[in-house]
């Protein structure tokens, strides 16, 4: 009962918080071009309205069209419910969960490419080519890291690996995670979030074709893996299980703002990269990683 | 019901269907399908049970008597065996059927049951001189299935192509079970670990076996055979056939001595197979040479485990090297059904539209429904994406090198970089089959014969759905299968018996089948609420692009192009590309072809040269007489020169 409910509450937090944090970056983005930006609260009115709205499909396209943003959100919602939350901590953590997390987060791909390729367009079959490949890259460089956090801590599941501080090597953990977080949610200097009819972006083209509900569940599951990102990336670095149930919910707390933020922040003062730049910075980000298991290696007791 | 009475009922009904099955199509089909069931039946009382079936003649065979052995091992791959052939056959039923093939339907189901056959009794036998009968029938019948539709030239080349492959290997294994009977003096095979000499000989194993498995860089033979091969040919061949080659080096890796670098040799084959061929598939237009490659892959990974295991008995570290076996069995058993189930589904492709160029498809979901479903599946699975099967023999296998890597060990040297390498083969599988599944069945129909496909008829479509069928329980239950996983892995290192099942196999079965509920939930809510939100159909909005055409959708070759850009060095593509020209351009076509890399520009080059070599030494051999008694003065004066002055000592 005790782990039911500890889902449960996880659950609301996960899609209850979720949808703040698009809100934190347009507003931090807008602070710093002197706007005022639209309520923080801007992604949950647009979700309700999304939700209630009718739904243009193209004739091409099979019922897979709106399965696939439905299996996405459970993927990716899947892959937050197998984090731990500061007090909160996993009840369903098992060994090798973490493979699980990494790879529900590319069941979500493959949902949302093979949606985008239904319909026939060369312009999302463009996004859906430039999403799958870049992808290859930060697969690693997420491998990386969990490897890294793995032999820190000389365990697989999620919980025990992210309970420990990351040792010397987590300052490069944090920058490499923080380049894989802005590529796997499309932010600025990979893609820019804003555009739509650009033909430099990666995600957003993919969902070109979507409107309603089905948009609504991509457009909360984005959200979701946003949060996602930034508090695997918190966990990863913070010693969390050093601190008590309280402290380590307000660290928790305080440093997902801060990432947020500093997201907010990246989008504000750099300007997207040249297309061909992209996988040299994910590279750089998986080369970030890959440090970090080393010095996770050479360093720390066995 | 006895295994030995089983597997003789087995061997009498497929020895029938040896006979009948040119003239009596029906009875040829029950006949393989009872014998593949008594010897499923056989295989699983053993794999469940505790003690191997073992069987000597009293009569000899060429010599020898005859010895029979079914351990966890040889019971693993012949399940598989077991599945693919029936499916298999069923499907060929009406896939190549008497009505359409009148020519070579018969010649397929003899050649048919003699590989099914042959195949079986090579993992059964015991004694050297017996297996390379049996191993060398199935390849020789396999060599005829390959040429079955030999009116196309293409057919015919890839099945020379695959005879000569064979026969390298074939002449590595000669040589193995020779020494090896040289230096045991006897034919019959079992644990040799006593014999410390023969290590050397795993590196004959590794090749002779390696052809047949097609790893990378030996796998030259394998994408035009399975390309070429009638579908339910290809089924086999991917999902069985490759697998004989892992046999062979799991089976001899077990029972001989194995030199101390063959776990890192095998680890890094696998590796850099994983890695390359999925790199190859990844590139291909032609769905069927695009599942080839995808095999390469799968042999990699399958090799990553064995290499795993093999390892961890050199560093003893019983642990993750049970893992990491357990995760390539497994990953046998899983490659076997859905590989299969692609190469049917690409079948009913090419049934329905005679072309396999992907680029000439598209849009057939709306006529080939089924089909399109379980390609999909199958594409979930062999991504390796949860909840499907190809995720659980991963997440075994990636366990073990995590593991590995947890325990700081020596081995975690070689596991660090062999675990990246799998996860960015991982990312580019699910790029490639997002590929294969979309630009076949999605979109809009892109030809003519695209626009009139059809659904493929009740036989072919039943075993597919019984190979789906299969993913999803190896899927949903794992920790069923544990068992017979551990009782495979105790016949391959009898030091490993009774490894407890991990305890996260099971959650990990709860957790597929609670996300596959909520999946399908969620799918529900969102379909209803589109519904009662109301819907209109549109052309696909394409940003306002006002005439769209269905040659304006991304190409194959398109969506390849990133990576294609990255491994250009590797992949060397070929292209062709006349421009339009002038004010009306009449026609501009682009062409691509992505050429079999290790054949074209490594083997051929050097056969080349071999030829001109050859070519040249001939010119002394002319026929006259007086140069040929100078070759021999001049061939004494050189002996009597070396007696000289190499002198005695």
């Amino acid at each position: 009962m005790n782990v039911l409910l500890d889902v449960l509450l996880r659950a609301v937090v996960w899609l209850a918080l979720a949808p703040l944090l698009p809100g934190i970056i347009t507003k931090t983005k807008a602070w710093v071009a002197g706007r005022r930006g639209p309520p923080v609260l801007q992604l949950s009115y647009d979700l309700a309205r999304l939700w209630r709205k009718g739904v243009v499909l193209s004739t091409l396209v099979s019922p897979g069209f709106v399965i696939g943003p439905a299996v996405a959100w459970v993927a990716v919602f899947g892959a937050a419910l197998l984090l731990p939350l500061g007090a909160l901590g996993t009840g369903l953590g098992f060994e090798g969960d973490v493979l699980l997390f990494v790879y529900l987060l590319a069941l979500a791909r493959f949902c949302t490419a093979w949606a985008a390729m239904e319909t026939g367009s060369a312009f999302e079959g463009m996004g859906a080519a430039r999403e799958v490949s870049y992808a290859v890259l930060s697969e690693a460089a997420i491998i990386a890291a969990v490897l890294a956090l793995c032999v820190q801590s000389g365990s697989t599941s999620l919980v025990a690996m992210l309970t420990p501080a990351a040792g010397a090597g987590a300052v490069l953990l944090a920058a490499g995670l923080f380049v894989v977080l802005l590529a796997e949610n499309c932010r600025v200097p990979f893609d820019d979030p804003n555009t739509h009819l650009e033909l430099t972006m990666i995600h957003e083209v993919m969902v070109l074709d979507h409107s309603g509900p089905p948009l609504a569940v991509i457009l909360h599951g984005a959200s979701v893996k946003l949060l996602l990102f930034a508090v695997f990336l918190t966990e990863a670095v913070l010693p969390m299980g050093s601190l008590t149930p309280l402290a380590a919910t307000g660290a928790l707390a305080a440093s997902v703002l801060v990432v947020t933020l500093a997201t907010g922040m990246t989008e504000s003062l750099l300007a997207r990269f040249a297309f061909r730049r992209v996988p040299l910075l994910l590279t750089v980000g998986f080369l970030l990683c890959l440090f970090a298991l080393l010095f996770a290696w050479r360093g720390g007791p066995a | 019901m006895s295994p030995g009475f089983l597997l003789t009922s087995a061997f009498a009904a497929a020895s029938a269907s040896l006979v009948v099955g040119a003239r009596y199509s029906r009875t040829w089909l029950a006949l393989v399908v009872c014998a593949a069931a008594a010897t499923l039946a056989a295989a699983f009382r053993v794999l469940l049970g505790t003690t191997d079936w073992e069987w000597r003649s009293n009569f000899a065979i060429g010599g020898e008597a005859a010895h029979l052995r079914l351990d966890g091992v040889s019971a693993v791959f012949l399940v598989l065996l077991c599945v693919v052939a029936a499916a298999g056959a069923v499907y060929g039923r009406e896939y190549w059927s008497d009505a359409r093939e009148p020519g070579s339907a018969p010649r397929g189901r003899i050649a048919w049951s003699a590989m099914v056959l042959n195949m079986g009794l090579a993992l059964l036998c015991s004694n050297g001189l017996h297996f390379l009968v049996a191993w060398e029938l199935f390849t020789l019948s396999a060599y005829f299935l390959i040429r079955l539709d030999d009116r196309r030239r293409p057919a015919r080349s890839a099945a020379w192509l695959y005879l000569a492959a064979s026969h390298v290997a074939s002449l590595c294994l000669f040589a193995f079970f020779g020494v090896l009977a040289a230096r045991t003096g006897s034919w019959d095979l079992g644990p040799m670990l006593e014999h410390a000499e023969l290590a050397p000989l795993f590196w004959l194993v590794l090749l002779g076996f390696g052809v047949k498995a097609g790893f990378f860089p030996l796998h030259v033979w394998l994408p035009s055979a399975h390309s070429n091969a009638p579908s339910h040919v290809s089924g086999i061949l991917s999902g069985v056939a490759i697998k004989m080659g892992i046999y062979g080096i799991v089976r001899f890796s077990g029972w001989l001595v194995v030199p101390p670098g063959a776990g890192w040799v095998v680890l890094g084959l696998g590796a850099g197979s994983a890695l390359v061929g999925i790199t190859f598939a990844f590139a291909q237009n032609d769905l069927k040479r695009l599942l080839a490659y995808c095999s390469v892959e799968h042999v990699g990974v399958i090799l990553i485990g064995v290499g795993g295991a093999l390892l961890a008995v050199a560093h003893d570290n019983a642990a993750w090297g049970r893992l990491a076996l357990a995760g390539a069995l497994l990953h046998v058993w899983n490659h076997g059904a859905f590989k299969a189930l692609l190469f049917f589904c690409s079948g009913s492709v090419v049934h329905a539209t005679g072309t396999r160029e992907m680029s000439r498809l598209g849009g057939l979901w709306r006529a080939m429904p089924w089909t399109a479903t379980l390609f999909a599946l199958a594409a979930i699975a062999v991504a390796g994406l949860p909840p499907l099967n190809g995720f659980v023999s991963e997440w075994l296998l990636y366990l073990g090198l995590f593991d590995a890597a947890a325990l700081r060990s020596a081995a975690a040297w070689a596991v660090l970089p062999v675990a990246i390498v799998l996860a960015m083969a991982g990312a580019l599988a699910l790029a490639t089959f997002v590929k294969a599944g979309t630009i076949v069945f999605f979109g809009a129909p892109r030809t003519q014969v695209a626009r009139h496909a059809h659904e493929c008829g009740p036989l072919m479509r039943g075993p597919m759905l019984v190979l789906a069928g299969a993913c999803i329980a190896l899927a949903l239950a794992p920790a069923v299968l544990w068992p017979a996983l551990a009782r495979a892995v105790g016949a391959w290192n009898p030091a490993w018996i009774g490894a407890e099942p991990p305890a996260a196999l099971d959650r990990l079965g709860w957790t597929h089948v609670v996300l596959a509920g909520v999946a399908v939930l969620v799918a529900l809510v969102l379909v209803r609420r589109v519904r009662a939100n109301g819907t209109r159909r549109g052309p696909t909005w394409d940003c306002g692009f006002a005439e769209p055409t269905p040659r304006m959708q991304y190409t194959s070759g398109a969506f390849a192009g990133i990576v294609g850009g990255w491994s250009a060095w590797l992949l060397r593509t070929e292209s062709r590309y006349r421009r339009p020209r002038g004010a009306f351009p009449a026609r501009s076509e682009r062409v691509e072809r992505v050429p079999e890399m290790v054949l074209e520009h490594v083997l051929a080059p050097t056969g080349g040269a071999l030829v001109r070599v050859a070519l040249a030494a001939r010119k002394l051999q002319h026929g006259r007489l007086q140069a040929y008694i100078l070759y021999l003065v001049l061939g004494l004066a050189g002996v009597a020169l070396i007696v000289y002055f190499g002198g005695a000592p």
